[in-house]
């Protein structure tokens, strides 16, 4: 659908977080199909304010009409992004598939400068803010794990996304060994970042070279038999709709076709008999914040449909507060009251459900909403696992 | 293709899908709501029109022409679905008030009076003649509201304007649910020392605590104050819809948010599933039985092409006037364009004419003949619709 099918109702505009709190954003209505009458010229575009949207896709779930305001935003970030100088921050959150390698090599310094008071001020001097702790780095990073195999029929190539290879290689590795307790093949595939980073922040070269190394690798594994799962919900929909959108990789409908998010997965094989878990109770209430991209992966909530089969395990399903992190937008001064006005009222939500704890299937998510509501914040696998008796080898504290 | 195995699936999340949905998942069935978007109840004012047209919903409903839907809804059956909204509603902390025995009035933005049925609390104290005294409180650079239309209707009626830093509705109603924006607004309303009987806002008291908000100023001011509905984004539409939709879920139904249906399973004269659109693979919901409630032309569920008009999910047989001729009168503003009587007609059990299936159940607006402007059959013909299709449904599943 294109701009055109916008009737113009504003319902995008009472889902968008961002203009709830952002004066200076017009709202998806205006940003994108509204505005877009006017972007056909060749005129560079001067509309800094595209830069507010956070691409938390709400306003494509509520659309009526299956208008995209936040791919016709999106759009024109790139191009804005190519014909304006980019913000120190916003080229280091490009590049943060090679930072965030840097910084795991240096673990150990690069995570107590980050929590200094120069490095916050040197963050801070560059544009990034840090109302909450960065994560940690972890030196044990998810792809240095040894190979490991279990002989089953069904293959998986596990795409682990970066938030859990340098910040939580302990969750990957849980998932590694919950999916081998089922006697599934796990493999990690050479992968590089999803490229989602380099396109929020306005550089789809960079975005589209990640894209290409990964759809090289993957496809060879779904050549080979393997169906590829992914945990973080932004690379699933980085993999599933940027891929074949914006970033136009040729082959990628045999990658969408062949991804599944984790929860999703489990649901499958369990539906066709393949696997039958045994879940174990667990003696916790939790609040359940869907991230927004969850949502625009129109899977449902699969995490949850799992979960409901726990003995034992109390948990409210919340999905109308976006987290307002979204990624490296909030980590950006410019964001920054956004970011923490809209964390403030979805923390305000998870604690008003009166659990003890968190759990969302993004890593920002959990983040910002942890670090906000001082809650401890799980990632449903966690869960899965526990109910399942896998352990860890050690506990990572990031 | 991910499967997933339902007693019902209710399409369409208006009033109507909103109510059979729930009242379904209450009586211990599996249920989904599936929706291509959010709905239009978003846009309305929030107010529950029953049959509007005349002084008396139950006398009008009477009146209505024969063949009209709502002569197939016992009095008793909408008396108890518009009990059980109200308590509903109460028990989320958004009453309603009104009876079925009397419309009651409720002051537009342009200063004219609507006609309606159960109204939200915080128009209750809307006034019911122009003859009252009201002042009026708007906000600086408010878009689409402009107290001089009601100044130039009401002879006693006198306003003031408030800067709240933002122009927006949504903006402003944000900065209601901040305690400390709404006590220096308190403050500022004293200081107006308003002597008129009754205090108007335009509806931006809040996105959620409306209800609460507009007590505390009534309070603090120690006069009536009502919400005057606005053009969209519209608060009250939104809260309604929001309440609905958290009642729905806190009895236990699933909703999937824009899984707009692309195709339908049959078998024999049952249909068996519909599959809706998702970003990799399509998804497939199983069901017993179908609710269709995806609305009229503006909701989505009928689509008018040159010669015929389309039911957009089952490809049901439309109701319309034979001649296309017949769809539009002279006069724009006309109330009887026959267009306006198209839909899909049903039988007593609300199961459409004509059709090859026998598990699909139909309610709300998308009904043939409801001409839901011109008889002012709105939320509250979807609810009573809704609660009997719901009802008629359950009856053939057991």
């Amino acid at each position: 659908m294109t701009f055109e099918h916008c009737i113009r109702c504003t319902i995008c505009v009472e889902n968008c977080p961002v203009f709830r709190v952002q004066p200076d954003f017009p709202g998806p209505k205006q940003a994108g199909p509204d505005a877009q009458r006017f972007r056909i010229g060749r005129e560079k575009s001067i509309d800094d304010w595209v830069l507010l949207c956070s691409q938390c896709k709400r306003c494509e779930m509520a659309c009526p009409c299956g208008v995209e305001p936040a791919q016709i935003i999106l759009r024109v970030q790139q191009r804005y992004g190519l014909e304006h100088p980019h913000s120190p921050a916003h080229l280091l959150f490009a590049n943060n598939y090679y930072l965030s390698a840097l910084g795991s090599m240096t673990a150990p310094l690069a995570n107590r400068i980050a929590a200094s008071k120069i490095g916050k001020k040197i963050l801070g001097q560059i544009g990034i803010s840090t109302y909450i702790p960065f994560p940690k780095f972890s030196f044990h990073t998810l792809r240095r794990e040894k190979k490991s195999r279990s002989r089953g029929d069904r293959k998986v190539a596990f795409f682990y996304g970066c938030f859990i290879n340098f910040y939580r290689p302990d969750i990957g590795r849980k998932i590694i060994r919950m999916l081998q307790s089922f006697h599934i093949d796990v493999v990690l595939p050479p992968q590089v970042c999803c490229g989602l980073p380099a396109l929020g922040n306005g550089n789809p070269a960079l975005a589209r070279t990640f894209a290409q190394k990964n759809v090289a690798s993957l496809s060879n594994y779904i050549d080979a038999g393997y169906d590829i799962v992914y945990t973080c919900t932004s690379c699933g929909l980085c993999l599933l709709q940027d891929y074949q959108g914006i970033l136009e990789i040729p082959e990628t409908k045999k990658i969408a076709e062949n991804c599944y998010n984790l929860h999703e997965y489990l649901l499958k094989l369990i539906a066709e008999r393949e696997i039958h878990p045994v879940f174990r109770e667990v003696n916790r209430s939790l609040a359940y914040h869907i991230p927004c991209h969850l949502r625009a992966l129109k899977i449902g909530y699969p995490a949850a449909d799992l979960m409901k089969r726990i003995p034992d395990l109390d948990f409210t399903i919340l999905d109308d507060a976006c987290c307002g992190l979204s990624g490296s937008y909030g980590f950006k001064k410019t964001n920054e009251a956004t970011a923490i006005q809209l964390g403030t009222r979805a923390a305000s939500l998870v604690r008003k459900t009166g659990a003890e704890a968190m759990v969302a299937d993004c890593g920002s998510c959990r983040m910002q909403l942890g670090g906000l509501s001082g809650m401890d914040a799980f990632d449903p696998a966690e869960i899965l696992c526990e109910s399942l008796g896998i352990r860890g080898k050690k506990q990572n504290n990031a | 293709m991910s499967v997933i195995e339902y007693d019902v699936i209710v399409i369409g999340a208006g009033a109507a899908g909103l109510t059979a949905a729930a009242w379904l998942a209450e009586q211990q069935l599996r249920v989904a709501l599936v929706t291509a978007g959010e709905p239009t109840a978003c846009l309305s004012t929030g107010c529950i029109d029953v049959c509007s047209r005349s002084e008396h919903p139950l006398a009008g409903i009477a009146g209505l022409p024969d063949g009209h839907p709502f002569h197939q809804v016992s009095p008793e059956l909408l008396s108890r679905s518009l009990d059980d909204f109200r308590q509903t509603m109460a028990d989320m902390d958004m009453p309603y008030a009104g009876t079925l025995e009397i419309n009651r009035r409720v002051l537009s933005a342009i200063g004219t009076f609507k006609n309606t049925c159960l109204v939200p609390a915080t128009m209750q104290a809307s006034p019911q003649s122009d003859a009252e005294r009201i002042h009026l409180v708007t906000f600086t650079g408010l878009k689409d509201f402009y107290p001089g239309y009601i100044l130039s209707r009401f002879p006693n009626a006198s306003f003031s304007a408030y800067d709240a830093g933002v122009s927006t509705t949504m903006g402003i109603a944000a900065n209601f649910e901040d305690g400390a924006f709404l006590e220096t607004f308190l403050l500022w309303l004293e200081r107006q020392k308003i002597r008129k009987d009754k205090i108007a806002f335009p509806a931006v008291l809040g996105l959620e605590s409306a209800f609460s908000v507009s007590k505390q100023i009534e309070s603090r001011l120690e006069r009536p104050v009502f919400e005057i509905p606005t053009l969209p984004p519209s608060m009250p539409g939104r809260r309604l819809f929001n309440a609905m939709k958290d009642h729905l879920r806190r009895q236990g139904g699933v909703i999937y948010w824009n899984w707009p249906v692309i195709g339908v399973e049959k078998s024999g004269r049952q249909v068996e599933a519909v599959t809706t659109e998702a970003q990799g693979r399509p998804n497939s919901l199983n069901a017993r039985a179908f609710i269709l409630s995806t609305g009229s032309f503006v909701g989505g569920g009928l689509y008018a092409k040159r010669d015929r008009i389309v039911e957009r999910v089952f490809d049901l047989p439309v109701f319309a006037p034979e001649n296309r001729d017949d769809w539009f009168e002279q006069d724009y503003f006309s109330m009887n364009h026959g267009i306006g009587r198209a839909g899909i007609a049903v039988d007593d059990a609300f199961c459409p004419l004509e059709s090859p299936w026998n598990n699909i159940f139909v309610c709300g607006s998308i009904l043939a003949r409801t001409e839901t402007l011109k008889n002012g059959c709105g939320h509250g013909f979807a609810i009573a619709t809704g609660r009997a299709a719901a009802r008629s449904c359950l009856e053939r599943l057991r």
